[in-house]
């Protein structure tokens, strides 16, 4: 069932890719079923460890496999993928056939990311998801698409390829006898071994996460984006950095995190005030989103960084769910770059009068990512900052500032897109737009009212996890 | 022995062929030869052969670089028909000397004996001295003559070389004990020559002018058969002769050096070939690296193959899209919507050369820095490492003009049938090997059956 759940979105993107003119249809469907599989998925899952294990040789000779299986936190995440990804085809009637079949092609990748057990498999879909989001941006990108696409291409790259090096002395260095989770994890590294590692796997997660300094890709990125926001969507999941310090960086290099902590818990905390602080100066929605979003990684990742299960908690929870809202604003993003022609966001003004129900819905979406307590973004942050008191107090009060920025940022645009006098008649949500703007809203306060409908999954990896990271400084 | 009297009737059958056939014949004819020769591999597979005493050994390293080899002699028979007709250069002895060409690297790869290591090179060395020069104009008569005058004093050298080992060993077999100056001087020597071949740093003068100057399927022909039979020589002196103590540094610096010079002069290129030319020679040093490794055959050999596959695919596409004036920019921007098999063709080859999973280039990468990893050459494997992030910039901007730029006409190049199926079965190798690692992995031989 887990190959197919990983595997189902790659097929059908690929029959799409030759078949345009049914791409949607069967987007659709697949990403459709997908989401169901994804959440037979989880009703069967035990409660805790690592459920649908599989594990075939890939490369023998070397000791790389192909390893999938679930613990609570993938399936958390690929949860919030799955449903993504379905969402956002749901409601894109007016992207290219291809893109969909792309936007396929990443599912699967994204699914493959969260389910690897084993570093090189890990490592091989994290860089061949690269393939599909470079796709997306080269060829349905704006006018300086291709400036974007190196610059998100190379900080990727330069990353990854650190990585490829720092994975190798995992094994080597540690003398074990594979790349599987498991027989790394038994014979870990120690010593400045450790640190070297450590910082190699770190660089490629900050830039992926993104963290301060080398977050510059992500702003281009999405504003260079189709405006329809499918691929933001899918580049909004692709930050997958957060995970990748949970599930391997830290557990494998405990000692290396150790000599890191202090600064990774600074960049984190740097990260959540500067992105707020920047969001409020952009006029185009896909930078402030951008931004918004930046700000969020750096909650959760000052959550992470405490090394406390409170913190890991909170972290998977902020990344599940702000992928969702994230997610779901690009999309609305998209609909009103259909009614109006541009993402600026002064010429919009007084929308909420022509358009109610959009302007409900978005608003919805607006207060779940600043964090109001009951819509799905508040869960995660707390807990976050709960666990990052427990590490450093004064840190966790300026990653706190950020989040009373973002009330700041988001709602001084909302105001401007939506209230105000009206300029321009737009239309109100088509059906399609209804149905999406229902599951979102569904799903988002559904995880703010009863958030242990995650996190209780979430919680007996995040134990391990603390566990083996030692608990901090 | 099979495939070598199947390689040996090719070429005579070629050459005289031509006497009574049109040259399209002939090429058909030499194209049945090697996919014989590929046939006989196929059955002989496994089989282990030691003739002639001994000069003649037919392991499974030999039988791996003589399936790359064949492969790409093919490819170049295939994709070539195009693009000799457009420049006048179809000739028989083209096909003749290919075949010569193809039986000079088949015996480089099987031999462990130095003096008929160096008459394979020379059979391989002299015709493409020739096919260099096939293109009717100054800039391919100055490849052939830069390639010829720097070739035979690269032969010169390793002639001189494999004298003094025999001086000082007194033997002709790679891997004869040896000390002292003599047999340093000789090692050397011997080093240098076959650095000449394969490209390293500071030997690698030669091959953007070749590569850019060349017909394009010879250019194609020598990126990745020329290529894997001189690796093959460098792997059987290396591995039989050890690299301990200062070898291994020197070693090790010329291949830091020849990824960094790669790299950063493929940067600043303006022309597809000479840009492919200069990352050949960063390639070469990705693939030395494996023979720092101490089980350096399975990995070096892999990647000689997955090399050979994608950059036979990428020159395959350029062997279309050129006139005969090389490839500038221009000519690539937006080939993926004029011409989409060339451009699906091309934009896998450029991620396969950039080593980006899942395609077969990743897989390669990966074992030959894991081999330098597992021989304790770690700051080398993360100097390789970043110089090819330099590398994936240049692959992506080769990879953006043919996807993502708006093409100046709409004018379509056509690829004839035979070169639409050696694109295809390229492509899709690049892509099948890539998903399904293992596959492929075990055809070539350990590093202790390299050395006698």
């Amino acid at each position: 069932m887990i190959h197919l759940f990983v595997f189902l979105p790659a097929l059908a993107g690929l029959v799409a890719l030759f078949a345009p003119g049914m791409a949607r249809r069967l987007g659709i469907v697949a990403s459709g079923l997908t989401f169901l599989i994804g959440l037979g998925l989880f009703a069967q899952y035990p409660g805790e460890g690592y459920a649908f294990v599989t594990q075939t040789p890939l490369l023998e000779p070397v000791g790389v496999y192909y390893a999938l299986g679930l613990d609570g936190t993938s399936l958390a995440l690929a949860l919030a993928i799955a449903l993504v990804t379905f969402a956002g085809l749901i409601v894109l009637r007016d992207v290219p056939g291809r893109m969909v079949a792309l936007a396929l092609l990443m599912e699967t990748g994204l699914l493959g990311i969260v389910s690897s057990l084993d570093l090189i498999l890990f490592y091989v879909f994290y860089e061949a998801t690269l393939i599909p989001s470079m796709l997306m941006l080269g060829l349905f990108g704006g006018q300086n698409r291709v400036r974007a696409l190196v610059k998100f291409a190379l900080f990727t790259l330069t990353g990854s390829l650190l990585m490829l090096a720092a994975i190798l002395a995992a094994r080597y260095l540690g003398g074990a006898e594979s790349f599987l989770l498991e027989d790394l994890l038994a014979h870990r590294l120690d010593g400045a071994a450790a640190v070297w590692a450590f910082a190699a796997f770190a660089l490629a997660f900050l830039v992926k996460t993104p963290l301060f300094p080398v977050h510059t890709w992500l702003p281009d990125f999405h504003a260079e984006n189709h405006p329809s926001g499918l691929a933001d969507v899918m580049g909004t999941l692709y930050k997958v950095g957060l995970y990748g310090f949970f599930r391997w960086a830290m557990p494998l290099f405990p000692a290396g995190f150790a000599e890191f902590q202090g600064l990774l818990l600074a960049l984190a905390a740097v990260t959540a005030l500067y992105g707020a602080w920047v969001a409020f100066a952009q006029t185009d929605w896909k930078r402030l989103l951008a931004y918004g979003a930046l700000s969020h990684m750096g909650v959760g990742a000052l959550g992470l960084f405490s090394g406390t299960e409170e913190g890991a908690i909170g972290a998977i929870f902020l990344l599940a769910a702000s992928s969702v809202y994230t997610g779901a604003l690009f999309l609305f993003a998209g609909m009103m770059h259909r009614r109006f022609g541009t993402l600026e966001l002064t010429p919009t003004r007084g929308l909420a009068q022509h358009a109610p129900a959009l302007a409900a819905f978005t608003l919805i979406l607006v207060l779940a990512m600043v964090g109001l307590p009951g819509l799905a973004g508040f869960p995660g942050e707390f807990m976050s900052l709960l666990g990052a008191w427990q590490a450093s107090p004064w840190l966790t009060l300026v990653g706190f500032s950020a989040v009373i920025a973002s009330a700041a940022y988001a709602l001084t645009a909302y105001q401007r897109v939506f209230h105000e006098t009206p300029e321009r008649p737009a239309g109100d949500l088509s059906r399609r737009e209804w149905a999406f703007a229902v599951l979102a809203t569904l799903g988002i306060v559904l995880l703010g009212v009863y958030p242990k409908v995650f996190s209780a999954v979430i919680e007996p990896s995040a134990q391990v996890f603390a566990q083996l990271v030692g608990g901090g400084l | 022995m099979s495939v070598l009297i199947t390689l040996l009737l090719t070429a005579l059958l070629a050459t005289f062929a031509g006497f009574v056939m049109p040259s399209s014949e002939v090429r058909r004819v030499s194209g049945i030869g090697f996919a014989l020769a590929l046939v006989f591999l196929g059955v002989n597979w496994g089989e282990d052969q030691v003739l002639f005493n001994g000069l003649y050994v037919f392991d499974a390293f030999a039988r791996g670089i003589t399936l790359v080899v064949l492969l790409a002699a093919l490819m170049a028979v295939l994709v070539g028909t195009r693009y000799l007709a457009a420049t006048q250069a179809e000739r028989f002895e083209y096909y003749a000397l290919l075949g010569y060409a193809v039986l000079g690297a088949h015996v480089i790869g099987a031999t462990t004996n130095l003096v008929v290591m160096l008459i394979g090179i020379e059979i391989l060395s002299i015709p493409l001295y020739v096919l260099a020069g096939f293109r009717r104009d100054l800039e391919s008569y100055e490849a052939s003559v830069k390639y010829f005058l720097l070739g035979a004093a690269a032969s010169g050298i390793l002639f001189y070389g494999i004298v003094l080992h025999y001086g000082a060993t007194g033997a002709f077999t790679v891997g004869a004990a040896g000390e002292g100056l003599l047999y340093f001087a000789a090692m050397a020597l011997i080093l240098t020559g076959l650095g000449f071949k394969v490209a390293l740093v500071p030997f690698q003068w030669w091959t953007p002018d070749v590569y850019q100057g060349s017909p394009t399927p010879v250019t194609l022909f020598m990126a990745s058969g020329v290529k894997a039979a001189a690796f093959a020589a460098l792997a059987r002196v290396l591995v039989g002769s050890g690299l301990e103590g200062p070898w291994g540094a020197l070693f090790a610096l010329m291949v830091a050096l020849t990824v960094l010079f790669g790299n950063l002069a493929a940067l600043v290129q303006n022309e597809a070939k000479r840009v492919l030319a200069y990352s050949s020679i960063a390639h070469a040093g990705y693939a030395a690296l494996a023979l720092l490794g101490p089980d350096a055959g399975p990995a070096l050999g892999y990647y000689l193959f997955a090399y050979a596959i994608s950059t036979g695919l990428a020159f395959g596409v350029l062997s279309v899209v050129d006139e005969g004036k090389g490839v500038p920019y221009g000519a690539l921007r937006g080939l993926l919507q004029r011409a989409p098999l060339l451009g699906v063709g091309w934009v896998f080859a450029m991620l396969s050369l950039a080593g980006i999973p899942p395609f077969v280039g990743f897989w390669a990468k990966y074992l030959v820095i894991l081999e330098a990893a597992r021989g304790g050459a770690y700051g080398l494997v993360v100097f390789a490492l970043l110089t090819s992030v330099v590398a994936a910039f240049y692959y992506l901007r080769l990879l953006a003009l043919a996807a993502f730029s708006a093409p100046a006409s709409m004018e379509v190049p056509a690829a004839r049938s035979g070169a639409r199926f050696a694109l295809v079965v390229a492509a899709g190798l690049v892509v099948l090997l890539g998903l399904w690692a293992g596959l492929g992995f075990g055809l070539f031989a350990n590093a202790a059956a390299l050395a006698p």
